[in-house]
């Protein structure tokens, strides 16, 4: 109401994040899932008929489902950061330097750098729709890629979705002003669903990018990466990071933040992370205190796992952990595949494999 | 906007926002919203009212004021017990009645006049004792009905006998004199009201019935279970109420010399109000005779105001139905709330800056470069023990350490499989240290040092220190005492590391870092303990030198360790021995080579230290967050560091792995190994130390020598 800017100086500041309750409750689904295969900071997840397509670093990596040892595909010049797979079995691949490549299928060679007018920069989510549509999530207009947790910490809101047509090259921007478009999802009606990483939502944009774009999930608990399709009609959505009070505390810290951003090595940020307690430099809250041996699993993190189930209404149904005493965090992509849930944890650098209803 | 560093420096550091979290922690601090009411009261009627503080008026105040605060104190300790009583206004002017009624018809001596409206307001207390306190009657209903039954009575009393009162030919002077007699320019009624006050404070705050009192107002259930009969304890704070009313109606009497139908109108309202708005509370158990003396003179100088300023009765109820209103909304919010005020605002960080100092990352080649070594100390009682602060060993090579269950419990050499109880304090012991009788003695968290013989047997030592001039809170208590060690002479050197936490809130000191730590020594010959130094950020180890001419100290929070020189050329002061080191020391002991072992409780990290430059953000951060979110130190990666007699690191051990010993607040070294310890672990480490020598004991270390004589002899 308009009266709450005249009351909110005299009311309590408290910093709150949504818990996790209902179908968020907290299990040791992923702490207990197989671990499928080794894979160093897995950053993306595709599946083509008998085997998984993995993006680790520079890397392209293929893993049939029967379970062999990785074998790398092709090694690009820059970091992967996205993939998607046409129907066709063709494979487009997003680097870091923002260039999307095309491998295998009709399109075979193709180097995309442009779309339209447009200087790719940042590509960080690809989706794809029949045998020549291509989806292009922009992340941001100045950072990098694989610079997601600077342009949190920044509070950037500049990241725009693209839909290029490659039978004839025509680009048209979807929408712009997003926070960190990290997943997105074609929908049966043509309609996208993006997961807006910093602004912990999921946004649906209509297939021409007209109309209002209307936040279909608001409040997740966590910071949501790539969505893929379940069997099920649903989907799989992929939290990257937890959200933590003390993180959202320091992002209201002008001051404070400015200077921890200056002056100190990123992975000794208080920000979210893929991966934690890995450092005697990393910051520890109050509740992260190892007592008598032990780490609570409730304690407030930087970094963990989680799943989350979603049905055709992009409603959470279940979801699967790895909770602040685990290390299987940072699930970036999750892809479901013979009937089985592959979880890409690129803090756990696993492969992990869910098997069943989960 | 950016505040420049130093300008947040000055406002941080030199504004004391403490000292609001302070008071607010005293019994006291419940008084000063009345005593602000009673300022404002007197001031407004003072200003408005001419002649307000001329003496004239000011005696014949002081006479109302007598009779009135008495009636107060009375109900007073009828809601400290956590009743209620009604029905004063009635039992006032009974006794009024009684009074007059013996002087002027019976013509009895004043004493004998006295005794009779006491009796008058003893019986009348008594029956609402009995209805209350032992019928167990609700205290509202009951004293509503005697109020009107007393007010029935002295009505048909004073129609039957007002004119025969009024007729009466006797005259009084003793009876006059108190009514109208001043001693020493004050009126007697305010004296007797003074020493009524006086001795009901004195009841009430030192004596066992007046405990009993504030005991069943705060929990009737556990005043019961504590054995305090509180069937009694009520019937007697009605008989008071009484008692009172017996008193000031006798100087009333004294004062008008007679009796009118509407004495004692409205006096219940009066003294409620009083009582409440001084800020005794109506559920029972907080209260106290100051409070009602406060509301008492607020209450009467705003009547008799209103009254001079031309207002009659009817506005005085209302204005005072009000005031009676608004306390008890203040009363209940502020008893409801004040221990969450008092959390959110305790925390008041100041800005502390540190050197970026050398790193303890394993590759940075520097001298505290930290590894893994740790990770291979065997684990003696893990699972068994919780919380060994400090651990020891004695000549036999038993090992004794401290839990969290305040207990010092002892392994048995040599493989330290079994174990038993040594002895049980209550606090959890925290440093130790031998003394040349083989006497344990500790320092023991929120209590004080303690010694524990050779048997088991506890003895206190000391529990408290010289109190400082400046300071709120009693910072003659120890509240953390940490680490101590005994000097060549017997003197014990002690740190009580802050006053400003309990021992288990520890942590919470360093989001303040507030220099507040002290050096203590006590003194076996005269049992005193004296504060040698203070303004440290969490005073922790204590080591006597090898010389035994000098102490180190380690001061936590500033990442510091100091030496303290004891005698010598420069006894009695303190230098910087090592500062900003990567993380931050715990306790210190020595080492068979001549150098110094020294505990790492945690890490520096960036963003922390970036926290104590800017002390608004973890105010805020303090306020804005539950506890468990709030940024601390790294104390889940620790470390055993060695140092030389100048400060230079020899060597250091550490657990990066964090699955032996992720925090290390003690060690002790003995005939060749190491013995680790750390408050929020879960078991002793052992770990050998190569080329250390075999033979060496910390015992014998300090007292070598006069293990030999005692030998030869």
């Amino acid at each position: 109401m308009w009266w709450d800017r005249f009351l909110d100086p005299f009311r309590g500041k408290a910093v709150t994040i949504p818990p996790l309750d209902g179908a968020l409750r907290p299990n040791s689904a992923l702490e207990t899932a197989i671990a499928f295969a080794e894979v160093d900071r897995p950053a993306a997840i595709v599946a083509q008929a008998d085997r998984l397509v993995v993006a680790s670093h520079e890397d392209l990596l293929a893993i049939r489902l029967d379970g062999s040892a990785p074998r790398s595909i092709r090694r690009f010049d820059g970091r992967i950061t996205a993939l998607a797979a046409f129907a066709d079995g063709g494979l487009v691949v997003a680097l870091e330097s923002g260039e999307l490549h095309c491998l295998g299928g009709r399109q075979d060679g193709r180097v995309i750098t442009r779309l339209g007018d447009h200087k790719l920069i940042c590509p960080t989510a690809l989706a794809t729709a029949g045998d020549h549509m291509l989806f292009v999530a922009e992340g941001s207009t100045s950072a990098s890629a694989t610079d997601w947790i600077g342009d949190l910490m920044r509070k950037g809101a500049s990241g725009s979705l693209w839909r290029l047509d490659l039978s004839d090259g025509e680009a048209t921007e979807l929408a712009h002003g997003l926070a960190w478009p990290a997943g997105i999802l074609v929908e049966p009606d043509h309609s996208l669903i993006v997961a807006e990483a910093s602004r912990h939502c999921l946004t649906r944009v209509a297939a021409d990018g007209r109309g209002r774009r209307a936040v279909i999930l608001a409040d997740i608990a966590g910071y949501p990466a790539n969505l893929s399709r379940a069997a099920d009609g649903g989907a799989w959505l992929a939290v990257m990071a937890p959200r933590n009070r003390l993180v959202e505390f320091v992002l209201q810290e002008d001051a404070y933040r400015a200077e921890m951003i200056e002056t100190i090595d990123r992975e000794f940020w208080i920000a979210p992370q893929m991966t934690s307690a890995n450092s005697f430099l990393e910051p520890l809250q109050c509740g992260g205190v190892v007592v008598m041996g032990v780490r609570k699993p409730w304690a407030p993190a930087r970094s963990y796992g989680l799943v989350v189930k979603l049905d055709g209404l992009m409603r959470p149904q279940s979801s699967l952990h790895s909770r602040a005493d685990g290390r299987r965090h940072g699930v970036r992509q999750v892809v479901e595949a013979g009937g089985a849930l592959y979880v890409a944890s690129n803090g756990g650098n696993l492969i992990l494999k869910v098997e069943g209803d989960a | 906007m950016r505040v420049p560093e130093s300008l947040s420096r000055l406002r941080y550091n030199y504004v004391p926002d403490h000292l609001i979290g302070e008071i607010l922690t005293k019994r006291w601090a419940d008084n000063l919203v009345p005593f602000l009411l009673l300022a404002i009261v007197v001031t407004v009627f003072g200003s408005a009212i001419n002649g307000f503080f001329s003496p004239a008026s000011l005696i014949d105040t002081t006479r109302q004021l007598g009779e009135f605060l008495i009636v107060v104190i009375g109900l007073t300790i009828v809601m400290l017990g956590g009743g209620i009583d009604l029905s004063v206004g009635s039992i006032y002017a009974l006794s009024v009645f009684s009074t007059v009624v013996s002087i002027y018809m019976w013509d009895l001596p004043v004493g004998l006049a006295f005794v009779v409206s006491l009796l008058t307001g003893a019986i009348c207390g008594a029956f609402n004792g009995f209805l209350i306190g032992v019928l167990r009657l609700r205290a509202f209903l009951t004293t509503l009905v005697t109020l009107i039954m007393g007010r029935s009575a002295y009505d048909i009393l004073i129609i039957a006998f007002g004119k025969q009162l009024q007729m009466s030919p006797v005259m009084n002077d003793n009876f006059d004199f108190i009514g109208t007699g001043s001693f020493l320019g004050l009126p007697i009624s305010f004296l007797i009201a003074a020493i009524f006050a006086i001795l009901a404070h004195v009841v009430i705050s030192r004596s066992r019935m007046g405990w009993h009192i504030s005991a069943v107002g705060g929990s009737r259930r556990s005043a019961y279970n504590a054995g305090i009969n509180v069937r009694r304890t009520v019937f007697l704070t009605y008989v008071i109420s009484g008692l009172s009313c017996g008193v000031a109606g006798f100087l009333f009497g004294a004062r008008l010399s007679g009796a009118g139908p509407g004495t004692g109108a409205g006096l219940e309202l009066a003294a409620i109000t009083a009582a409440v708005v001084g800020g005794n509370s109506l559920g029972g158990g907080r209260g106290s005779i100051a409070k009602g003396l406060m509301g008492a003179i607020a209450v009467l100088v705003m009547t008799n105001g209103l009254i001079r300023l031309g207002y009659g009765t009817g506005s005085n109820q209302l204005v005072l139905g009000f005031m009676l209103a608004l306390a008890v909304v203040l009363d209940i919010r502020w008893a409801k709330n004040r221990h969450k005020v008092l959390a959110e605002i305790y925390v008041a960080p100041v800005h502390h800056r540190m050197s970026e100092g050398e790193s303890a990352l394993p590759n940075s080649g520097g001298p505290y470069a930290l590894n893994d070594r740790l990770s291979a100390a065997a684990a003696i009682a893990r699972g068994e023990v919780e919380g060994p602060e400090d651990v020891i060993l004695d000549e036999d090579g038993n090992l004794y350490a401290g839990t969290r269950h305040g207990e010092i419990v002892r392994w048995f050499a040599p493989d330290y499989t079994r174990q038993e109880v040594f002895a049980h304090i209550g606090g959890f012991p925290l440093g130790l240290a031998m003394d040349r009788d083989g006497s344990i003695k500790t320092c023991v968290g929120a209590m004080g040092l303690y010694s524990i013989a050779r048997d088991g047997t506890v003895t206190q030592l000391s529990t408290e220190t010289n109190r400082s001039l400046v300071s709120v809170v009693d910072d003659a208590r120890l509240r953390d005492p940490n680490d101590c060690d005994i000097g060549p002479d017997g003197r014990i050197w002690f740190t009580d590391s802050t006053t400003r936490y309990d021992a288990h809130d520890w942590a919470l000191d360093s989001i303040e870092s507030r220099p507040t730590g002290r050096l203590l020594v006590y003194d076996p010959r005269t049992g005193k303990t004296r504060t040698v130094q203070d303004g440290l950020r969490y005073a922790n180890g204590v080591c006597l030198a090898h010389d035994g001419k000098s102490i180190f100290i380690a001061e936590s929070w500033a990442c510091s360790v100091h030496r303290y020189w004891i005698e010598g050329p420069k006894a009695g002061r303190m230098e910087c021995v090592i500062a900003d080191m990567p993380g931050y020391p715990d306790n210190i002991n020595r080492a068979s080579d001549g150098t110094y072992w020294m505990a790492w409780l945690g890490m520096r990290t960036p963003s922390f230290d970036l926290g104590l430059r800017h002390p608004g953000f973890r105010k805020r951060m303090t306020r804005r967050l539950p506890q468990d979110d709030w940024l601390f130190p790294n104390i889940n990666t620790g470390g055993v560091v060695k140092f030389d007699e100048t400060g230079r690191i020899v060597a250091t051990l550490g657990d990066l792995t964090g699955q032996s010993h992720p925090m290390v607040t003690s060690m002790r070294e003995h005939k060749g190994e190491l013995f680790i310890g750390g408050i929020l672990n879960n078991r002793i480490g052992r770990f050998p130390i190569p080329g250390a020598d075999p033979d060496w004991t910390s015992w014998k270390s300090y007292w070598g020598t006069a293990a030999t004589t005692e030998e030869a002899r």
